[in-house]
């Protein structure tokens, strides 16, 4: 049979966001893709040129709107590389917290959106519930119920409302047991099951050498992780171990260990949400008011010509880098050059080319499993 | 408890790569040195700072010797009033992780105390000063590290380095049509508001003032 591209996008629920994937079939299977990446590019790393230290957060919330804490703090951690600026251990921890419970909402959103890709439509209604819990949360923050602006440069913007504690570990503790529930649901769903295993095998140098990271890696059984490799914030003193998952074949993580992975790693972030609440210096229902030396420092607002700042951060789709360079207008008030690395960028293509060989019928799957965000993707 | 890379397991990991690149590369003129974070918890890295010609020589022994097994970003940056020396200048940030394959239904927990010599965890920056021009160039690293080839076409399509040798180079942000030429993170190209302070007071440009002439808006 001859050989014809079919175009999968911009407009289609595979795409999770707006980008093509041409597809070259031969009857059922596909011989070859093409990745086109660009719809929603605005520009960022140009605008941040004209916008100062602190102006620069929001854009960088909106790289992804799933994970905007993620970002923001990213980007914050270089900046403070950039400004020299010093974190009290109380905003860490609070840092530590938001990051983690915007890790469960992403990771939510992504099942939530996996689900009906696969057939399983109940899964969306489910996550979108137990995700606006931890909307709400980031909400009580942040004041917004997305981007949230949180973190500032030596620390972050409000410190935990009072009530807070015991709100997230009520939440947190009936998550757990739903995280149980979820799975009684889809690992015992044939459909699940069936349209998962044996679809999209990656291994973990394969997708380290095209710069895949996350949990996509640690499906693949190795528990690398930004993390504990290039240790930031108070990760070394909460109680957690990085998700990691054995790969069903010596061809690497299919879908469903990279669905499991994702699951484990939600459990981890519960464990380490429980642990942080309990040792946050400063006591867990007391709040210092805004710009109190517990949780803001006083940080330098112009960086001079020369001076780099570089950040590796554990997000919630791989690791994410932000590379500034002081020196900019405004005498130093703003970057000269802000680069910025999303992970998603660079799997996609790299996923593409996983599913030469699989049926058309494999692409949600194969695609859905990566968890793509294309808000971060485009820029 | 979390899992942790030391400080000194992070210094010396440090130092042993910046030794090993010094001890083959200082005569040749590639600079090496370690530098620490200045935010975070302030752990070193690898700053390295060669000549286009002497970059893949330095990528293969980065690859095959020290274990860089990651390209994490490629920046470029144009400098238009910057010394002879450097008119550009591209960045390549780089990891080594302890990863390698595992057999089925295996896998590895490194505990990260316990990690030696080159599987410590350790951040490279490179830094490739260009002279000033039209056509900034390096060679293309795209057949070392597979994740650098998108990286690549992005640093290209969005500040204009020609990176030699690499294949399928094409638009992946702007519109596959831009014109031939353009690229938006050159300087020369002004966003509105760039230098022009009264954004928030008049977004419209109504009350401009003579002394605003000839900037963009």
């Amino acid at each position: 049979m001859a050989e014809m591209w079919i175009t999968m996008g911009p407009q289609h629920p595979m795409t999770h966001g707006l980008w093509t994937l041409r597809v070259k079939v031969d009857g059922e299977t596909v011989t070859d893709t093409e990745a086109e990446l660009g719809y929603i590019h605005r520009g960022v790393e140009k605008i941040c040129e004209a916008r100062d230290f602190t102006q620069i957060t929001p854009y960088c919330d909106r790289l992804c709107y799933v994970s905007a804490m993620t970002w923001a703090h990213s980007y914050i951690m270089a900046a403070e590389d950039l400004l020299e600026a010093e974190v009290p251990e109380r905003a860490e921890y609070i840092r530590l917290m938001a990051a983690e419970v915007q890790r469960l909402a992403s990771h939510l959103m992504w099942l939530g959106a996996f689900g009906p890709d696969i057939g399983n439509l109940t899964l969306m209604t489910w996550c979108l519930r137990d995700r606006e819990m931890f909307l709400d949360l980031l909400q009580e923050l942040g004041g917004s119920r997305m981007h949230y602006n949180y973190p500032r440069v030596g620390g972050v913007k409000r410190d935990i409302p009072i009530g807070w504690a015991d709100r997230m570990k009520a939440k947190v503790k009936l998550f757990e047991n739903r995280i149980n529930e979820y799975e009684m649901l889809l690992d015992e769903s044939t459909i699940w099951l069936v349209r998962l295993q044996g679809v999209g095998y990656a291994t973990a140098e394969d997708q380290l050498n095209a710069g895949v990271t996350g949990p996509n890696i640690r499906a693949a059984g190795v528990n690398t992780d930004a993390r504990w490799t290039n240790p930031y914030s108070v990760y070394d003193q909460v109680d957690w171990e990085p998700a990691v998952e054995k790969p069903t074949s010596v061809k690497g993580a299919d879908c469903y260990d990279r669905y499991r992975v994702r699951m484990e790693e939600m459990r981890q972030s519960c464990r380490m949400l429980l642990d942080a609440i309990e040792k946050i210096p400063g006591g867990a229902n007391t709040h210092y008011q805004p710009g109190d030396e517990m949780i803001l420092t006083k940080a330098p607002t112009r960086a001079p010509e020369g001076a780099t700042g570089f950040s590796t951060y554990e997000c919630t789709r791989g690791v994410s880098n932000f590379y500034i360079q002081g020196g900019g207008d405004g005498r130093g008030k703003n970057p000269y050059r802000l680069s910025i690395r999303s992970p998603m960028f660079i799997t996609i293509p790299y996923v593409a080319k996983t599913m030469i060989g699989y049926k058309i019928a494999d692409i949600p799957a194969i695609m859905g499993s990566f968890d793509p965000c294309i808000g971060e993707t485009d820029r | 408890m979390g899992t942790t890379v030391t400080k000194e397991q992070n210094a010396e990991a440090a130092k042993a790569a910046a030794d090993n690149l010094n001890a083959r590369f200082s005569d040749a003129g590639v600079s090496t040195d370690v530098v620490a974070h200045k935010g975070g918890m302030k752990y070193d890295f690898v700053r390295i700072t060669c000549s286009p010609d002497q970059w893949i020589g330095v990528a293969k022994h980065l690859k095959h010797e020290l274990g860089v097994n990651h390209c994490a970003m490629v920046t470029g940056t144009h400098y238009p009033s910057g010394d002879d020396g450097r008119g550009w200048e591209v960045a390549y940030h780089m990891h080594r992780w302890p990863i390698t394959n595992v057999k089925a239904h295996t896998m590895i927990v490194h505990e990260g105390e316990k990690l030696k010599g080159d599987d410590i965890p350790m951040e490279f920056e490179i830094f490739i000063p260009l002279p000033a021009g039209d056509s900034p160039s390096v060679p293309s690293i795209q057949d070392l590290w597979e994740g650098a080839d998108w990286n690549e076409k992005e640093t290209w399509d969005l500040v204009g380095i020609d990176f030699e040798g690499h294949v399928n180079m094409h638009r992946v942000l702007n519109p596959h049509d831009s014109p031939v030429g353009f690229h938006p993170l050159q300087r020369q190209h002004k966003i509105r508001y760039h230098d022009y302070n009264e954004m928030y007071d008049d977004p419209q440009g109504f009350g401009r003032k003579p002394v605003d002439e000839g900037r963009v808006k």
